[in-house]
């Protein structure tokens, strides 16, 4: 063990390179997951923490509130549907608004008080219940959006007053409000006056007691036409865009992964190679190979953990420091599982290594030409 | 310099490791960028088709198509306004179309214009018919269908293809101004504008005319209820643009500086191995720069030949790569992946220059 730790002591230079080198790979890997998740919550989140558990939408909206549209009066069919407890109209929106003096796109979410879709996450205030209240992302909170703000429509002047704050639940990247239907409507008459009516984005539903959601989006599907009812865990995941983003990372990080997992691999077994003549001399004189295979296991450890610090100063200083648009959130979970796929790939890229290891015969070290030895 | 090419013929095995690890960052690039490349023109290209140098939106909207309204009052004052030569109005609604025979709704961008975006024909004389992005056929769609669009399935017509025209995404569809109007108002009732108000306006400028000092002069004689950008200010106005490029130009240039790093490694431990034959070398008469000319070679050839792999399997690979990923592989992201890796192996095999020229001659026969 002492070899080993003497080895990386006397080539530091060798082994910080190496180390600085992954330790930029999982800074990759680390960065472009918690983008992903930042990204996900931030496109979903005022949809997964409202108090809907099934959403309804338009048939041909393809799985999209912002793209969906119902009648009032569907409001009312699905409301009459057996299995459900509560049902009212959910209206979204993306509105230019002004806010601490700027102009800044808001994404509005109208509900009816004491109705499915009031958000979940309040962290400060109280939910909006009058009209022109709002309770609003506390992400945005110093964009103008702090609790007694008011934010107003750019075209038309339609104000709403903070009155609370809820976490992790902006939409489409976007400061988000929740407003009550009627303000909704007032803000979108505000910005389009030659709107012909304002309708409903979707209808949000609670189930009755001891009725689960998907029995309930069974019963909606089954008897009204022309919508699409889902779980409100299958309205985050078919969300536009969620899937495409899930699936692009994907093929990014298990290549940054897979790379990683190599250069450790292809590194250490360079070093076996050159050190072969060493290690067989090491077992002619009695060191076992396990010692030799702990020995090359304790540098790879040690190289992934000096790695593993340079990827989590890098993340927290990319976090703090990064002008991306979005609030990066690091997720302690993500990093966890990561970390364990590249700790394991990177055992089974230098295993290798080990195997040359096991294979060195100490007898060569005597059949060596310098040692009068033949081949 | 031959020697270095000899070594790489007869122990390419020897090379295998930085090779493959070079072939697997290559890719990393080229998906990336594919991605980024993908994603920027499956978002822009209605944009970018636009005939006009300028693009006026309504000053509330925030430069946002969907959410600005330029009425006839507006349109008749950036008409008159010196250096002005053509306007043209858009509109555009992102809707869900069904198409025949799909168990999909496709999503589309169904624009109504006056002045044909580049590649795209004048504007259909018929109502309800439309010129659809070629994109769209990996949906289904064909020319000669009817495609039903929106909750009321307003029947569109497809016509012909063009190409590159999409918007935020959605595949595009350009019919007539009569055509845009009549499917808002079917699908979007709140959407819709009143007659003769368009979303925005693109202006082609007089020969010769500053398009920035058109564009004030546009703003000026609206009283500012106009926002007047160029077409690329437009096109990195659209939501998420510049933030994605960001994002993803800041990933892409931390690859190439791990393929800096991989290929220092490599050529570290190599020269180091290789001390006691450059010292031959050496006292055979070599210098120390003819030796680290012989390191750079292979270093840069090794790269290209992993940058080709890497290339023919990217490619390869985009064939199986789900329809939902928005990857789009074109040549110019190619050369600049390539160029990056061969000046990154350059740096990266620098690192060697110091081990190569301490190589002491006398070393050679003691």
């Amino acid at each position: 063990m002492l070899i080993a730790q003497r080895e990386i002591k006397r080539a530091r230079l060798r082994f910080g390179l190496l180390a600085g080198a992954i330790g930029l790979l999982i800074f990759l890997v680390f960065f472009q997951q918690t983008l992903l998740s930042s990204l996900l919550n931030s496109f979903t989140g005022a949809l997964k923490n409202q108090s809907a558990t099934v959403v309804v939408y338009s048939a041909e909206a393809r799985q999209s509130l912002e793209g969906s549209i119902v009648a009032p009066a569907t409001v009312a069919t699905v409301a009459a549907i057996d299995g459900v407890g509560q049902a009212g109209p959910l209206g979204e929106s993306t509105l230019t608004c002004v806010a601490a003096g700027e102009q800044v796109d808001v994404a509005v979410i109208g509900a009816q008080p004491g109705k499915p879709g009031q958000p979940t996450k309040l962290v400060e205030g109280r939910l909006a219940s009058a009209d022109g209240e709002a309770v609003a992302s506390s992400e945005d909170r110093a964009k103008g959006f702090e609790i007694g703000d008011v934010v107003t429509t750019a075209a038309g002047d339609a104000s709403v007053t903070i009155v609370g704050l809820t976490k992790a639940s902006q939409f489409s990247v976007q400061p988000t409000l929740f407003v009550n239907f009627a303000t909704y409507t007032a803000m979108k008459r505000a910005s389009n006056p030659d709107a012909l009516a304002v309708l409903p984005s979707a209808v949000a539903v609670i189930p009755a007691d001891g009725v689960s959601a998907a029995t309930v989006v069974q019963s909606i599907n089954a008897s009204v036409s022309g919508v699409e009812a889902m779980t409100l865990s299958d309205a985050v995941a078919n969300a536009p865009g969620v899937a495409s983003v899930q699936s692009s990372f994907a093929i990014v990080l298990a290549l940054a992964i897979a790379v990683v997992a190599l250069v450790t691999g292809f590194f250490f077994l360079i070093l076996t190679v050159q050190k072969t003549q060493t290690l067989t001399l090491l077992r002619a004189v009695g060191a076992p190979a396990g010692y030799l295979v702990r020995g090359l296991l304790q540098q790879v450890a040690l190289v992934l953990v000096i790695a593993l610090v340079i990827a989590i100063g890098l993340l927290v200083a990319a976090t703090s420091g990064s002008n991306t648009g979005l609030a990066l959130v690091i997720d302690p979970r993500a990093l966890v599982v990561s970390t364990l796929i590249i700790v394991v790939l990177s055992m089974m890229g230098v295993a290798v290594s080990i195997w040359r290891v096991l294979r060195i015969e100490p007898v060569n070290a005597v059949t060596r030409p310098g040692l009068g030895g033949g081949q | 310099m031959r020697i270095a090419f000899i070594e790489l013929r007869r122990r390419p095995g020897r090379f295998a490791p930085a090779a493959i690890a070079l072939v697997l960052l290559t890719l990393l690039l080229l998906v990336l960028g594919g991605l980024l490349d993908g994603l920027y023109n499956g978002s822009t290209g209605a944009l970018r088709a636009q005939p006009g140098e300028l693009l006026v939106y309504s000053s509330e909207a925030k430069l946002s198509l969907v959410r600005s309204r330029i009425g006839p009052k507006t349109i008749a004052e950036v008409q008159q306004v010196p250096g002005v030569n053509e306007v043209g109005g858009i509109g555009v609604g992102l809707l869900g179309a069904a198409v025949p025979g799909q168990a999909a709704d496709a999503s589309v961008a169904l624009f109504g214009y006056e002045l044909p975006p580049k590649g795209v024909p004048a504007p259909p004389s018929t109502l309800g018919e439309v010129y659809a992005d070629r994109s769209l056929q990996a949906v289904g769609v064909a020319v000669g269908q009817s495609l039903l669009v929106g909750p009321q399935h307003y029947p569109v017509a497809v016509i012909g293809w063009v190409s590159d025209t999409n918007f935020l995404l959605q595949g595009g569809l350009w019919g007539n101004v009569d055509t845009w109007r009549a499917v808002v108002a079917s699908a979007r009732p709140d959407a819709v504008l009143a007659p003769g108000t368009f979303q925005a306006l693109t202006v082609v400028t007089e020969t010769g005319a500053n398009p920035s000092e058109v564009a004030a002069a546009i703003d000026s004689a609206t009283s500012a209820t106009t926002r007047t950008v160029t077409r690329s200010e437009a096109v990195n106005s659209l939501p998420g643009i510049k933030e994605q490029r960001a994002t993803f130009n800041s990933i892409i240039y931390t690859t190439f500086f791990v393929a800096a790093l991989v290929v220092a490694l490599f050529f570290a431990l190599l020269t180091l191995e290789r001390i006691g034959m450059y010292a031959v070398f050496k006292a055979m008469g070599a210098s120390s720069r003819q030796i680290f000319i012989q390191v750079m070679s292979q270093a840069i050839v090794i790269t290209t030949i992993a940058f080709v792999v890497g290339a023919v399997v990217a490619v390869l690979a985009s064939l199986f790569i789900p329809a939902q990923v928005p990857i789009s592989l074109t040549l110019s992201r190619g050369v600049q992946v390539a160029v990056g890796l061969v000046v990154m192996s350059f740096v990266g095999s620098t690192i060697s220059l110091r081990r190569v020229i301490r190589v002491d001659p006398a070393s050679a026969i003691s």
